[in-house]
This record gives structure tokens, sequence and C-alpha cells, in this order.
């Protein structure tokens, strides 16, 4: 879902195009891949679609470059009964005039299959798609690197750049992955995302890229693009970076542009966290 | 073995169509067997800069659509041996440029014994420059010292860190030279320009070489002959430089500073 692919079809490996030149190549109209990608997951605590629809649009508002068109995956394992009674149409209908994509549902009761089906929704089965213990979450969780705008997307579930890559800690429980670690310059239009995860960058960001992660950031270089902590509402992420130049800091929701960085801190190290829900810039 | 070089930049009118006339003379001068590829279908100048307009019969669109011979459409220079343009069209557009296509005429060019393929890149990060970085074994990004030129540079580092064959097939990556282009001295001394160190604080890759802002391009392209054959100017010399550097030759670096030496003593000592 995320993979951005500007070559239509990868050319064959060049020992094989000279035999290939003269005899009818065979071509797969698509590539079937089993993905891990990330999606938006809207885990519903309410049936009262006004209030829903309110609360989804002020959280929207905060962040419109992550919400604009992001597919959604509806959760309704935190609801009473999966949900049982609630009007999946009009649900739907809902997400959709605030720019949302519905793509597919979880957790839900038997009695909705039929309506979810109709409402043009695929049904998840996965343990992925149950609810997660952490319940700080927002009313909207998550945000993909897909469902950002303009970018190729590297690192998380998509093959990594070279360089990006996240290794796994020898003596660490089982189920910890360890923070996903960016070893080259995070260039103009990269996006860089750790999914569940913190990021640790050893290289500049330059003006013009975006790293995000659900985690905190580390960036032990200078930050000049754009860094987005706690992109799932972990209130208590907080971005490092050894050089404050960023276009832009957010976190959970909350954010800073070039204009609202004080002077004073350009150029500085510094770390950014939430206090009484803005943004705050402290020494290092 | 044949070395695919491609010469790339994100922006227009930065000096790639000029570099490549020069880098590619300049290797045939030093007696390395070499053709320059004219990605920039639809466009067509290379073969102008180069001086071998009057020539064109076949271009590589044609040699990709199989409508002619390799052999056809390449043109051999006239003034230094084992120089060869290929042309691109002016009458078709870049969708002609199919990855299959392209990399069967890059291999046989290989199989032709060229040294060096030099694949002049379209402005942009479509489709053109796609192709033109796509089978490229190092790239030479050519920047000139100001703040739009050298993000677009980024972006494209960034491309050919990820849109290419070795990226895809997971082998040894690009190796990418930087090249500025354009560049004033004076104007850095009076902060209207950025600087040779600033602009490698950003991108971070190797400094290939800096040529100076002169009007001798200009000149030479009107004429069709590249700056680099007339040794006397100070774009020839900087081209020489780069290319004698590209082959492996330590060479100090020359025009970044009125007085000469004291800067890059600091930054390269």
């Amino acid at each position: 879902m995320t993979s951005i692919d500007i070559l239509p079809e990868a050319p064959p490996a060049p020992t094989a195009r000279g035999q290939a030149a003269g005899t009818p190549r065979r071509t797969v109209p698509f590539d079937l891949k089993g993905t891990m990608a990330p999606l938006t997951v809207l885990r519903l605590r309410s049936l009262d679609l006004p209030i829903i629809e309110r609360h989804l649009r002020i959280k929207i508002a905060q962040l419109p470059q992550l919400f604009t068109n992001a597919p959604v995956l509806i959760d309704l394992g935190a609801l009473p009964g999966q949900g049982a009674g609630l009007p999946i149409g009009e649900l739907t209908r809902m997400l959709r005039s605030c720019k949302l994509v519905p793509v597919a549902i979880a957790n839900l009761a038997d009695e909705l299959r039929e309506q979810a089906l109709a409402a043009g929704l695929g049904i998840m089965h996965q343990a992925a798609a149950r609810p997660r213990s952490d319940d700080r979450a927002a009313p909207v969780s998550g945000a993909g690197a897909g469902a950002l705008p303009g970018g190729d997307p590297v690192g998380g579930n998509r093959t990594p750049t070279p360089g990006a890559r996240s290794p796994r800690a020898g003596g660490a429980p089982a189920g910890h992955a360890g923070p996903l670690v960016v070893t080259l310059p995070v260039r103009s239009g990269q996006v860089v995302y750790a999914q569940n995860n913190d990021l640790v960058v050893l290289a500049p960001v330059n003006p013009g890229a975006q790293v995000i992660a659900d985690g905190h950031i580390h960036i032990y270089a200078p930050l000049r693009g754009r860094a987005v902590a706690g992109a799932q509402g972990l209130l208590g992420a907080r971005i490092f970076c050894q050089r404050l130049e960023a276009e832009l800091v957010a976190i959970s929701g909350a954010y800073l542009t070039a204009d609202d960085i004080p002077e004073a801190w350009r150029g500085r190290p510094a770390q950014i966290h939430l206090e009484g829900g803005e943004c705050r810039i402290a020494p290092l | 073995m044949s070395k695919v070089i491609v010469i790339t930049s994100g922006k227009g009118g930065v000096g790639k169509t000029t570099t490549s006339a020069n880098v590619a003379t300049g290797l045939a001068l030093r007696g390395k067997k070499v053709v320059a590829i004219d990605f920039d279908v639809g466009l067509r100048n290379l073969d102008l800069v180069m001086g071998c307009e009057r020539r064109v019969v076949y271009d590589f669109v044609n040699v990709i659509k199989n409508e002619a011979k390799l052999q056809q459409a390449l043109i051999r220079d006239k003034r230094v041996e084992g120089l060869h343009v290929l042309p691109a069209s002016q009458t078709r557009d870049k969708e002609a440029l199919e990855p299959e296509g392209v990399g069967r005429v890059i291999d046989e060019l290989k199989a032709m014994d060229f040294d060096f393929i030099i694949c002049d890149s379209p402005a942009g990060i479509e489709k053109g420059a796609q192709m033109a970085m796509y089978f490229a074994d190092e790239a030479i990004v050519v920047t000139n010292p100001e703040v739009s030129s050298v993000r677009d540079s980024d972006r494209v580092l960034g491309l050919l860190a990820a849109k290419t064959s070795r990226a895809e097939v997971g082998g040894p990556p690009i190796k990418t030279h930087l090249l500025l282009t354009r560049y004033s001295p004076l104007q850095v001394k009076k902060g209207e320009m950025l600087s040779v160190g600033d602009v490698l604080e950003l991108l971070g890759i190797p400094l290939l070489g800096v040529i100076p802002e002169s009007k001798a391009v200009l000149q030479s392209s009107n004429k069709g002959t590249p700056s680099i054959l007339d040794e006397t100017t100070d774009v020839a010399q900087a081209y020489l430089d780069v290319v004698y550097r590209f082959l492996g030759e330590e060479r100090q670096h020359r025009f970044i500073e009125e007085e000469k030496r004291s800067f890059f003593g600091r930054l390269f000592g």
C-alpha cells in the first residue's frame, strides 16, 4: 500500500536481457504481495456518530497532511458487544465526508458483517487488528507513512533504503525489535516512518525530508526537515536533536513551524516535548 | 569494463549538458573510448553543445524502438578520437524511454567496449531523469551555489539511493560526486552565494570540482565547441581537473577563493 513504484516494471537483470531480446517475454500484469502496510486505526469508544464526527474533525484539523485521504481501519473491539447496533453505512459515509477512506473493519459483531460488506469494507481477522493495551490513544490513533502526500516512503514496512534498518538487539525480549536506526542522510522528499517504534537518525535530516515515529525521535545530527513524534498519540513522545533547524516539529498532533521556533534556539541542541498540550523546546 | 555515469541535478539550467559535453570530451582526450547519450528526449541539446547537430540522422529513440541500428545513430566526433554522441530525438517525448529498450542500448554500448557511457539527464525527477540514472554506476550531481539548486540535488541524491538498478538489486550503492558550477568567489564573499563549505555540509558527498562562472561557457556552447578544448580559459582548466580527479589522480581544488589555497587548506588540509 505504501510502495510507490515509478518504474512500471523492473527491467530484467543485465545477463538475462541479452538472451531475452529476441524471444517474447512473459509479463505478469501485477505483483500480489502480502504486506504489513501502515494503516490508521479508528478505534471507536462510542456509538454516538455526531460526537465522533466532531472530535474527528478537530483531530484532522490539527494535522491535515497526516489524515487527508488516509486509509482507515475501523476497530470495534473497544465497544460493548463489539459494536452491535452500529449503523455501519452511516459511519462510513461520515468518515468519507471527513476525507478519510475507510477500507476495512475489525473486531465486529457477527450481525454487522453483512452491513460492513455492503458498505464496501474488508473484514480483518488478524490479531494485529486487536486493540492495543495502550489506552492513552485518542479517538483517532495512528497515521502511516502511506497517508503522507508526495513522499517516497522509506523504512517502516517498506523495503528499507540502504542504511535504514532496525537491528534486533541480541538480548532483547521477544517481540522487541529495537528502534529503527537510519545511518544515511534523510534527503529532501524522503519519508522515514518508525511504526510502533522509536527512531534513531545518525545523519542529517535535510530540508524537505520528513521523519516520523510513533515513539521518540533521536537525531544525532542537524534536524533541518520535519520531525513528527508520537504519531499515534503518545503524549510522552519527545524529539531530540543535536542542531535544531527544523521546518516543523510535531508531537501527538501539536506542532511548531519554523516561524514558531524562537531564533535563539536555531542551530542549538534541543529537545521538544508536550506541556499543557503544546510543544515546548528545552535544552539538551 | 564499461562505466555508466549519469550527469544529473534535479534543477534545470545548472550546467548538466555543458558538464556532459566537457567531461565526455575530456575523458576522450585522455585516450578513453566515450559515448555521451542525450536523455533529454523532446528537447535535444547535447548535439548542439558538442557541435554535431548537422550530422544527426537517427537518434536514441530510433535505436530503442529498433528503427535503426546503434551504429547508424552514433555520431563520431571529428575533433577528438574515441568520442561519440548518441543524440536525443526532438519529435518524441520521454515516454519513449522504456527501461528494457534503454537497458538494451546500454548493454550494446558495453559490448562495443566503451570505457565510459555518459548519460546526460534532463531536468526534473520524472521519467527521463529516472531512466538516465537507472543504469548508472556513478553519478556526477551538478549543483549551483544556490539554495533551491542544492535542495533539488539533495532530492536527486535520495532517488539515486532508491530508484536505480543498483538500489533495486541491492548491489553496492552508486558512487556520487558533487560538481559545483557557476561559482563566483566574489559573490560568496559578499554573502550573495552559498560557499563550497555550505553546499558540502548539506549534501555530504565528495567534491569532484568547482567550475567558475564564466562567459566562456556561453560562447563555447553557441559555437558547439566544448570549453575544455580551449585550454586558455579557467573553465577548461577546471573541467580538466575534474577529468583527472575522476580518473583517480590528485589535483588541488582551484577557483574557490580569489586568493587560492587558504580555504581549502582548512577544509581538506
